[in-house]
């Protein structure tokens, strides 16, 4: 089992380090594309590689394109040829099952963070709400990582605090997957808001979803991890869970809605808490491992980090 | 008699402020205060006729007027006598020693030691009247004597002089001249000889300094008067001759005020201590005065170099040490000072309910769009083939069990075809599906010819002749899916129309005829018997 995991864990770092190369090819192969759409002279930097990837584009198929391309965000074209395994392997077959969540606490929480991590709306299936002082819950998160991945769960979220604020969020995809490091801020419960009864109950339908200006590479990778948490929704859902990107601060929001006076006046009640996310790394591995390598981290005191946008403009 | 009434009085009150007490002076007192104005009325009219201006010739000095308006009309009358006075005391000076002038009191004249109390007696009372005038007459006081001695000096200088001088030579002139001569080279007379050095010192000094610093000198001297008494009291005065100095002043006449001469005294008794080498601050101080401005200024400069160097030296404040830790400063001490950095991290947005909006408007023109970031569902494609689904038929079977065994035996043996099933029925239809399109792919392609393939198939023959046919169809059509001869008519050999038979061949015809007929017709009656 043991060496299964690591087998496994391999294979998904060889393949993640091919999809450099990939992704490589497959620039030249769109720009070369792109070049003959456009009837324009090829670039000099492909002249060498030019027929063998002429070659490889015609033998491509149609079929190949359409397959893929329900895996990647609106940004490709239907007309290029969108290679398989790139950053979002690990979310391949994510699209066909539902999520499984495990949401819980750092060591000791306070009731405050309890009332926030249950008031999450990522409890739609959420399998496991266990915010480690039960029992039956290990100690040690590597235990946990292996229960997890036993359960077959597909995401496990830790959520931190400081003195009854929270102020961290970890998730982490499960089978060796990547784990994103955010930071909260400006939390806002729902205890907090003091016409609670007003508000009623949660709604439990599956949420629509809305990420906005997440527009470069880390910023859709983060999107991507943030999308898969949710499963996919009905199309008349009137629940919407909002992460918008403003200055690399994405801004957790959830409204539900309804459309009174027909189509063109929306209402919407905020229900739930609010809180600002702020990404500061993502790593290529689960939360237990201490040495995986680092796909992005925040750098904040270089001096350019004033003018950096890393999440998109 | 008016004249001599006012001198008296004048003298009187002179007399009185002298022996008043000093304690007396600290609190306001009117009579002191009338006896001293009457004092400075005395001393101001006897000036008047010697200044060389016309200043007016009575001091008034009713109780309306205050100190400051008294001492500008002193100021009126000392102003140009001072430097008139100055200059014939030089010239005094220089006369030759040998002049018999004035008759200084001896106790005076002698060493200090010796008459110390009665020094200190004259020097007292001396003290006295100048703490005394100070407010109103410090400087008519010492031009008052300056001016006697002066007046003395004058006439000895005419004495001697009066061989050697005319209308072009002034000896006095000359010696002025001289003097000037030798500050600007040696400057302040530093290195000359002992008593003319001295003396020339100080009368050129006096001399130098302008008219602003006349108060300050006289004040200056008054110090150096102070501060001398007690030194020259103290000290012998190595080498210092009775003949160097007092053969000059045994000349003044003896109605010379005590105080003039000693001043002059001290004050040559200090430059020649001074020129002897021990340290004195006035001689410091007048050596300074001494030097040009530019040694000045680099005195200043090392002196502030000096203090540079020091701070230098020392540690300097925990705030200028670069990185410092609590404990290597004071308690709270970061506290008082205003530290400013620049902050390179953005800070948390503030939300506040412009950003709220924007963000309810942006989510309200999504969902009129309808344009949701979801997890889409992946379409379905197919992995595997579909399974076949054996369809069973419920039905009893029409054909018997040994039926049944027949056609099993027969599809082995390969006689019947096989019977088809639901999924050969599809693979047959795409078979001639296939094999058509390959058909005409090759006739279109191939140049050599490739006949028809035969496809097996149950189908309805039209007997339509060939000719028809072919007209139509191309070369490639055969004419083997026509009705063959056989099919058409069975039959053996001559084969006669109804026209061409002979009578007898028409008999046998109908012979063969109701044989037949009645061979069939015996099972008949036998069937319709048994209904």
């Amino acid at each position: 089992m043991i060496r299964r995991n690591q087998r496994l864990r391999r294979e998904y770092l060889y393949s993640k380090s091919l999809e450099g190369a990939d992704r490589a090819q497959f620039e030249k192969k769109r720009r070369i594309r792109q070049a003959l759409e456009e009837g324009k002279p090829i670039p000099t930097e492909l002249r060498n590689e030019e027929h063998e990837l002429r070659r490889q584009i015609d033998l491509e198929d149609q079929e190949r394109q359409a397959n893929d391309l329900f895996l990647f965000c609106c940004v490709w074209r239907l007309g290029d040829a969108v290679p398989t395994n790139i950053v979002d392997n690990e979310y391949a077959t994510a699209t066909i099952r539902e999520p499984k969540i495990m949401l819980t606490t750092s060591r000791n929480p306070s009731s405050p963070l309890i009332q926030f991590v249950k008031w999450l709306p990522v409890n739609l299936n959420i399998m496991f709400f266990a915010p480690y002082c039960c029992s039956f819950l290990c100690q040690v998160i590597s235990e946990i990582v292996e229960a997890c991945r036993s359960h077959d769960i597909t995401d496990l979220i830790l959520v931190h605090e400081h003195r009854g604020k929270p102020d961290g969020l970890i998730v982490s995809h499960l089978p060796h997957g990547p784990t994103a490091y955010f930071g909260l801020l400006n939390v806002v419960t729902r205890h907090d808001i003091k016409d609670r009864k007003t508000m009623g109950k949660m709604s439990e339908a599956y949420p629509h979803l809305i990420l906005d200006n997440f527009s470069t590479k880390i910023g859709e990778r983060t999107a991507t991890i943030l999308k898969h948490l949710f499963p996919v929704p009905k199309p008349d859902s009137k629940r919407i869970i909002t992460f918008a990107n403003r200055d690399d601060y994405i801004s957790f929001r959830h409204h539900v809605y309804e459309k009174p006076g027909g189509p063109k006046s929306i209402d919407l009640k905020e229900v739930g808490p609010r809180f600002e996310l702020r990404l500061y790394q993502i790593k290529l591995g689960t939360v237990e491992l201490s040495e995986a390598k680092s796909e992005f981290v925040l750098r904040p005191y270089i001096n350019t980090a004033k003018k950096q946008r890393t999440l998109g403009a | 008699m008016d004249a001599t009434a006012a001198a008296d009085k004048g003298e009187a009150a002179l007399k009185l402020l002298e022996y008043a007490d000093p304690s007396h002076f600290l609190s306001p007192s009117a009579d002191l205060v009338t006896a001293a104005r009457a004092a400075s009325q005395h001393i101001y009219s006897s000036l008047v006729p010697l200044s060389p201006a016309q200043p007016p010739s009575t001091l008034l000095t009713d109780p309306a007027f205050d100190a400051e308006q008294i001492w500008s009309q002193i100021e009126l009358l000392a102003r140009p006598l001072l430097p008139h006075l100055r200059r014939q005391l030089r010239r005094l000076e220089q006369q030759p020693p040998s002049q018999p002038q004035a008759t200084l009191p001896l106790p005076v004249e002698k060493p200090a030691d010796s008459e110390e109390e009665e020094e200190e007696d004259g020097q007292g009372s001396e003290l006295d009247e100048l703490k005394e005038l100070e407010e109103t007459d410090d400087e008519e006081e010492l031009s008052d004597d300056e001016e006697d001695e002066e007046e003395e000096e004058e006439e000895l200088d005419q004495r001697a002089h009066k061989g050697l001088e005319d209308q072009f030579l002034k000896i006095g002139e000359m010696a002025e001249f001289l003097d000037k001569g030798d500050e600007e080279e040696y400057g302040g007379g530093a290195n000359r000889g002992e008593e003319k050095k001295a003396t020339k010192n100080w009368m050129a000094e006096s001399d130098d300094e302008g008219d602003e610093d006349r108060d300050e000198e006289g004040d200056e001297d008054l110090e150096d008067f102070e501060d001398d008494d007690e030194d020259g009291e103290g000290e012998d005065g190595g080498g210092i001759m009775y003949k160097d100095f007092f053969e000059k002043s045994h000349n003044r006449p003896a109605k010379k005020r005590d105080g003039s001469t000693k001043k002059v005294q001290f004050k040559e008794d200090t430059h020649t201590m001074e020129l002897d080498g021990s340290e004195n601050d006035d001689g410091n101080v007048e050596e300074e005065q001494g030097l040009s401005t530019h040694e000045k200024e680099q005195l200043k400069a090392r002196a502030k170099i000096e203090q540079m160097e020091k701070a230098a030296l020392e540690s300097s404040a925990w705030t200028m040490q670069g990185e410092v830790t609590a404990s290597s400063r004071p308690i709270n001490s970061a506290l008082e000072v205003d530290l400013d950095f620049e902050h390179n991290v953005r800070p948390a947005p503030v939300i506040t309910e412009e950003v709220t909006a924007s963000l309810e408007d942006m989510i309200k023109k999504r969902i009129a769009e309808g344009h949701f970031d979801d997890v889409e569902k992946p379409s379905l494609l197919p992995s595997k083939a579909p399974k076949e689904h054996k369809e069973l038929d419920e039905s009893k079977s029409k054909k018997g069990l040994a039926e049944l065994y027949e056609d099993d035996y027969a599809q082995k043996a390969g006689i019947a075809p096989a019977p088809l099933a639901i999924s050969d029925e599809l693979k047959q239809q795409a078979n001639t599906l296939f094999k058509r399109i390959c058909l005409k792919l090759d006739a279109l392609s191939h140049f050599h010819f490739a006949p028809k393939p035969v496809i097996e198939d149950m189908s309805v023959q039209a007997n339509v002749p060939a000719l028809a046919m072919e007209e139509i169809a191309p070369v490639a059509v055969s004419d083997a899916a026509m009705l063959a001869p056989e099919e058409v008519f069975e039959g053996k050999g001559d084969v006669k129309e109804e026209g061409e038979l002979t009578q007898a061949e028409r008999k046998r015809r109908r012979a063969n005829k109701k044989r037949r007929y009645a061979a069939s017709h015996k099972e008949r009656p036998a069937k319709l018997q048994k209904d």
